[in-house]
């Protein structure tokens, strides 16, 4: 819980992983690189009393996580975005599997994401229902540059996609998380593409579609579907960092989303363990729009407009009651543990 | 090797136009950014023997899309090949994870669509596509600002011909009939977007419009503001996208030490 002026704003990490990165764990020299790669981005836009050390990065463990997301980071819950990358890591980078383990110590504090890949075809479907049936699945990750075999991605309007989109609402999966970021592998086009969240949206108007990381470096072509698609929503982490090295383009990015999305439709991550929610929301909150901004996109990022990316935007989705789960935490392990 | 303030540490053996190459490799640019590689301190070295060049191409991380870096490895090959004396290139790419099967294509002129084929490779025209014109759009943005923070109204804006609009030392200067003159902005902002119009082929006479659209045609008035919104979202997108990776190229060179190509 951050508290600003005596008043709680509940926070919700949109966008946080567990993962396993330890080199017992690369199963090729690309485990080894994708990680490195991260810490690129972490060394290369945290504040620098922020890094950590190559090795803690690569296995930061349970209770580093705990610390840093409920006890010294404000965050009230945290929606694990599982990962797979079954080709670079041999047990998995963060999966289900891995992060159920996390989530059933603190039951009320995650949300868990599963995943599909649209490549298993029908033989995955058993799978995909057996997931749902056994683990607490409250969304969806999906990964559409992830490697399999021969191939290098996958898009969400190839005709598997559109079977498995179908087999997740029945589910009852409400929320889809679709990982758009910073180009990492490409098929020759653009793997990180946004174009394929518009035609999921479109045919599926009941699921809500977050794009994470805004699609940057596709932030305009994000813009221009969120606007078209009132079931697409902006997940925040990557454009987060900005906001310590470079406020002047976090400025520009907000007042861009803010324009095109409205407030009601942007949902914070930190990306953590690449970037720690205790800083963050530390420099989120004291940011403001600088004047000329305002009065050029006509938006402003008020204190109502951060309690909604901060927290209620994200429970409105997932369908949490705010005082009433504030209340349940209240009394949980952590909650006994920071105040004890 | 080279020595020009965007690149200080190359010294070339005698016998080679090292204007011709800085200025040719200073054209190249990064596709996604569309900033010249000089200026993001991509290029890490440049040596010459016997008539082959050796670049170093550092990208900011190990996982840069393959696409983008072939597209810059190719450029600059070309780029370098039409300098005389030059008969061979080579582009290093380092620790990129595609860095063996890049360099080995674009050093034998293989196209992307065949050094790739087995990993969903096609074509990289379309994309290229796509890019000029986003480039386009945020050379044009900055442009438009300019134009409007010298209090150029949109009638104005759209009615603009090029032979109006004159560079003069930093500046351009906006001369228009029967009307006083205005100072505009940047003579730079202005040289980089005809630098792009001419890429596309659009008429650049004097009697041209200075606004068109990607395709070359006037902008009507009525649209401009609407287009111009869109243009500033592909602005940002660029820069903020371009920022991100000078911040994590910087710390890749902190952390390595040594001395670098600064930017």
């Amino acid at each position: 819980m951050y508290s600003h002026d005596g008043h709680d704003i509940f926070v919700i990490d949109g966008h946080m992983h567990f993962w396993d990165a330890n080199p017992e764990n690369w199963k090729t020299r690309h485990g080894e690189s994708w990680i490195k790669c991260f810490h690129a981005f972490h060394s290369g836009l945290s504040p620098a009393d922020e890094v950590w050390a190559f090795d803690k990065f690569c296995r930061y463990g349970e209770e580093v996580l705990v610390n840093d997301l409920f006890r010294s980071g404000y965050v009230d819950m945290a929606i694990l975005n599982s990962t797979y990358l079954y080709e670079f890591y041999k047990n998995g980078f963060n999966t289900h599997l891995q992060n159920s383990v996390i989530k059933a110590k603190h039951p009320d504090r995650f949300l868990l994401c599963g995943s599909f890949d649209p490549r298993d075809e029908e033989a995955g479907f058993d799978a995909f229902r057996r997931m749902m049936a056994e683990y607490p699945i409250s969304g969806l990750k999906l990964y559409t540059a992830e490697w399999r075999g021969g191939s290098r991605g996958w898009r969400l309007n190839d005709p598997w996609a559109s079977k498995y989109l179908a087999l997740a609402q029945e589910s009852g999966v409400k929320n889809i998380h679709v990982h758009k970021g910073p180009t990492v592998y490409p098929l020759s086009a653009d793997a990180f593409d946004v174009r394929d969240v518009d035609y999921a949206a479109t045919d599926f108007p009941d699921l809500n579609f977050i794009v994470e990381h805004v699609g940057l470096p596709r932030l305009d072509d994000f813009c221009w579907i969120a606007t078209q698609e009132s079931n697409v929503y902006a997940g925040l982490s990557v454009a987060m960092a900005f906001v310590h090295l470079r406020p002047k383009y976090f400025g520009e990015i907000i007042a861009n989303l803010l324009f095109w999305l409205g407030p009601d439709k942007l949902l914070f991550g930190s990306d953590y363990a690449i970037w720690s929610p205790k800083w963050l929301i530390d420099k989120f909150m004291a940011f403001e729009l600088p004047e000329d901004i305002k009065q050029e996109y006509h938006v402003d990022l008020t204190l109502d407009t951060k309690r909604k990316i901060l927290g209620e935007n994200a429970a409105r989705l997932y369908g949490i009651d705010i005082p009433a789960q504030s209340a349940k935490l209240r009394s949980d392990a952590i909650a006994a543990k920071r105040a004890g | 090797m080279v020595r020009s303030p965007l690149f200080p540490e190359c010294e070339l053996p005698s016998g080679y136009d090292r204007a011709a190459i800085l200025e040719r490799l200073g054209r190249v640019l990064d596709p996604e950014l569309d900033e010249p590689l000089l200026q993001l301190g991509f290029i890490r070295s440049l040596e010459i023997h016997d008539g082959h060049v050796f670049v170093t191409l550092q990208l900011p991380t190990s996982w840069c899309a393959v696409n983008f870096a072939y597209m810059m490895a190719e450029d600059i090959r070309h780029a370098l090949l039409g300098v005389e004396g030059i008969g061979a290139v080579s582009v290093q790419l380092g620790d990129h994870c595609a860095a063996a099967e890049i360099e080995a294509a674009v050093s034998a002129g293989k196209p992307f669509a065949d050094a790739f084929a087995g990993e969903g490779g096609d074509g990289l025209a379309a994309l290229r596509g796509v890019f000029l014109r986003k480039g386009f759009l945020s050379r044009q943005e900055r442009l438009l600002r300019e134009l409007r923070e010298a209090g150029c109204s949109a009638a104005v804006i759209c009615s603009l011909r090029i032979g109006e609009v004159t560079p003069e030392a930093e500046t351009f200067v906006i001369r228009q009939t029967g009307a006083p003159q205005v100072k505009g902005g940047s003579a730079e902002t202005l040289r980089r977007y005809l630098e792009r119009r001419a890429e596309f082929g659009h008429d650049l006479g004097p009697n041209a419009r200075l606004i068109v659209d990607p395709g070359g045609k006037p902008m009507p008035v009525e649209r401009l503001e609407a287009y111009y919104r869109d243009a500033r979202t592909v602005r940002v997108s660029l820069e903020a996208n371009g920022a991100f990776c000078r911040a994590v190229l910087a710390k890749r060179r902190a952390t390595a030490g040594g001395a670098d190509v600064q930017s």
